[in-house]
């Protein structure tokens, strides 16, 4: 068993110089991948339906797929999900706002066990805030493993917190094969946070469900005009520009109404808000949502408001206008890109901006000259899908398993000529340290005592096969 | 299938030794190897190495005849509580399942469980200390509602024979437990 691996591990990596055009001629190699993230189920999200929806369109197409994550509360150990997809719970601490600790070093035996029992060949970490996946990206170099990290926000370069996060961003991506972005913005965004090379920055953006989210018109109430806000209640996501709104609309327009989901700490501002203008009747805060009960609340309205100031790919006004709404969104991050002109109305972030934006929606909506949730939707339910954003990652794990992994000396090399002196040479160390760690383990639990583990998913996964067989028996 | 070496988890040695008494009562011994004599001259000698040490610079005998009753008190502890040289397990359709360890000193222990309450024999994946590692275990159900798992028996626990070594295990306690 360990031969195999072995030969596993240094079939991408030894021939690449050579053979990486003959991996490009072979697009239908079938990958085993990983993915790492501290933000799993039962955790919500948008990392976390990321996550699954790719993990499960890869699992179609034929590649192997494993998720490790950190263990939520009693769920730990090993569980399955639809389709075969395997889920790794590791017993990690947690330290804040779900996100491990970073040792370095403490999470290398449990990750190496789940590397080498399942045979990875690329190793696919998500989310910069996820100290699991750069963990990860740091144990998969040194094992000589391929590595892709998607990225799914956007940062400043002004405060503190965030030049040392760049900092760690720029060690943990300085030697990883390839990074992935949401939109253009988000690129460029990360091209500079961590000094990268933009031809290795793919953007793939992401996706909805269409078959979610469906218009009904028949649940809006046609005397009157209903906007509908669904985000979480922070600062972020502008919350105090929904408090200036909306007193100031309501004074106008006596038929409008407000209908806001999401829980967060700034939710006593829209509660002041009502309170003070008297507004009980007209803006219901219906607290957090189940992403299953999205949909009910985004039908019953004409008209979405995003009120984000930084966002890197907003998925909420997606899902809106899939849901046959007017969206009214601010014009930050990677927004303007998302949908096209005639779906979306942009606004700078302030609340004169916004008010003038919704009020030329209320006018178009009061003429009736708006188009129908059904043309809408039918615009929109092409133009992310799933499958889509599947094949897009597909091709990068194509381009990345012809490519090499860098060894130890030259990744010493790089890390301390591209993360400056002292960065660098700490990082260097820790490379080091970490290379030492993975030798000493090797030799207290060798491959070779490694059971492999049997594939749920994958060219020779057991689950289709069985589900097949039933399939043909019942026929 | 004599000719199959089976090792545990950290790579030493076990046997297994399968028994068939008739079509349906089988049983299977998995024996790890026996207590190493180097090993107990090597805990001895360190325990009274560090006891002469003491004893160097304290001058008091008490220290030297304290690692004495250490030695022999953590000898027998272990040989009666936690090295065990066979576990077994035996399955007979219709009746139930008898598991029983055998210590190094000889002391056994013996649970046996009974068809009505057994659901199924699985293998199963769970972590362990820092690895991840295969195991078998007995599902157990209330009479109450059969289709509900109540609790779990991991089997082998001291042994932790692998996967290769499981898999027969299994496959011959399926086919007695399909008959019945």
């Amino acid at each position: 068993m360990g031969q195999r691996r072995r030969s596993a591990v240094k079939a991408p990596s030894s021939p690449s110089v050579s053979a990486a055009g003959e991996v490009a001629r072979v697009p239908h190699k079938k990958h085993k991948i990983c993915m790492v993230s501290d933000f799993f189920y039962p955790n919500m999200g948008g990392v976390e339906s990321h996550i699954y929806q790719l993990s499960q369109c890869l699992i179609e197409k034929g590649h192997k797929v494993v998720i490790a994550t950190h263990a939520y509360g009693r769920r730990k150990g090993v569980r399955y999900l639809t389709n075969g997809l395997k889920v790794y719970y590791l017993p990690l601490q947690v330290m804040y706002n779900q996100s491990t600790s970073t040792t370095v070093f403490h999470s290398l035996p449990l990750l190496r066990c789940v590397f080498v029992r399942e045979g990875i060949t690329v190793v696919h970490a998500h989310s910069s805030f996820s100290a699991m996946a750069h963990d990860a990206l740091f144990h998969a170099k040194t094992m000589g493993l391929n590595t892709v990290f998607t990225d799914h926000s956007l940062f400043g370069f002004a405060d503190v917190s965030s030049v040392l996060t760049n900092k760690l961003l720029t060690v943990s991506l300085c030697d990883t094969n390839h990074i992935v972005c949401v939109s253009y913005t988000s690129k460029e965004n990360t091209v500079l946070r961590a000094a990268l090379n933009p031809e290795i920055v793919s953007v793939i953006p992401n996706a909805v469900d269409p078959t979610d989210f469906t218009p009904d018109p028949s649940q809006r109430q046609d005397d009157t005009i209903t906007i509908v806000v669904i985000s979480r209640l922070v600062y972020r996501k502008g919350t105090d520009l929904l408090g200036g709104i909306i007193p100031e609309l309501c004074l106008k327009h006596p038929d409008l109404h407000f209908l806001i989901g999401g829980e967060g700490p700034k939710r006593i501002v829209l509660e002041e808000v009502r309170e003070k203008y008297q507004l009980h009747d007209r803006v219901r805060l219906l607290g957090a949502l189940e992403h299953k009960d999205v949909r009910g609340v985004l039908v019953q309205g004409h008209i979405f408001l995003n009120t984000s100031l930084t966002e890197a790919f907003c998925m909420a006004i997606v899902e809106g206008a899939s849901c046959g709404l007017q969206v009214v969104s601010t014009r930050v991050g990677g927004i303007p890109e998302v949908l096209p002109d005639d779906l979306i109305t942009l606004c700078e972030p302030t609340v004169r901006s916004l008010c003038a934006g919704l009020e030329t929606v209320i006018a178009k909506q009061r003429s009736g000259s708006v188009p129908s949730p059904a043309s809408i939707h039918a615009k929109v339910r092409n133009l992310y899908t799933w499958r889509n954003v599947a094949e897009r990652t597909e091709k990068v794990y194509d381009r990345v398993a012809g490519e090499e992994v860098l060894p130890l000396d030259r990744r010493l090399q790089r890390l301390r000529t591209h993360c400056g002196p002292v960065a660098g040479s700490i990082f260097a160390l820790f490379a080091v340290m970490d290379f030492l760690f993975v030798l000493l383990l090797q030799w207290l639990v060798p491959d070779r005592f490694m059971d492999m583990a049997v594939d749920a998913t994958g060219p020779q996964g057991l689950w289709r096969q069985e589900k097949s067989r039933k399939d043909s028996a019942i026929n | 299938m004599e000719d199959e070496t089976y090792t545990d988890i950290n790579g030493k040695a076990i046997s297994l030794d399968c028994q068939s008494h008739s079509g349906l009562c089988r049983e299977f011994t998995v024996s790890s190897a026996k207590v190493s004599i180097g090993k107990v001259m090597v805990y001895t000698c360190s325990v009274w190495l560090f006891a002469y040490a003491v004893f160097f610079f304290t001058q008091n005998t008490a220290v030297l005849s304290c690692a004495i009753l250490i030695t022999l008190v953590g000898m027998m502890f272990h040989i009666h509580f936690v090295k065990v040289d066979h576990e077994s397990l035996l399955v007979i359709g219709s009746l139930g399942i008898q598991v029983s360890s055998s210590y190094a000193s000889g002391r056994e222990t013996t649970t046996f469980i009974e068809m009505s309450r057994i659901k199924d024999i699985v293998i199963n994946e769970a972590i362990y200390m820092h690895q991840i590692i295969y195991y078998l275990c007995v599902l157990l159900k209330d009479p109450s509602e059969p289709n509900a798992v109540s609790s779990v028996v991991p089997l082998f626990q001291n042994s932790k024979p692998r996967l290769n070594c499981l898999v027969k295990v299994y496959k011959s306690c399926q086919e007695i437990l399909s008959k019945c």
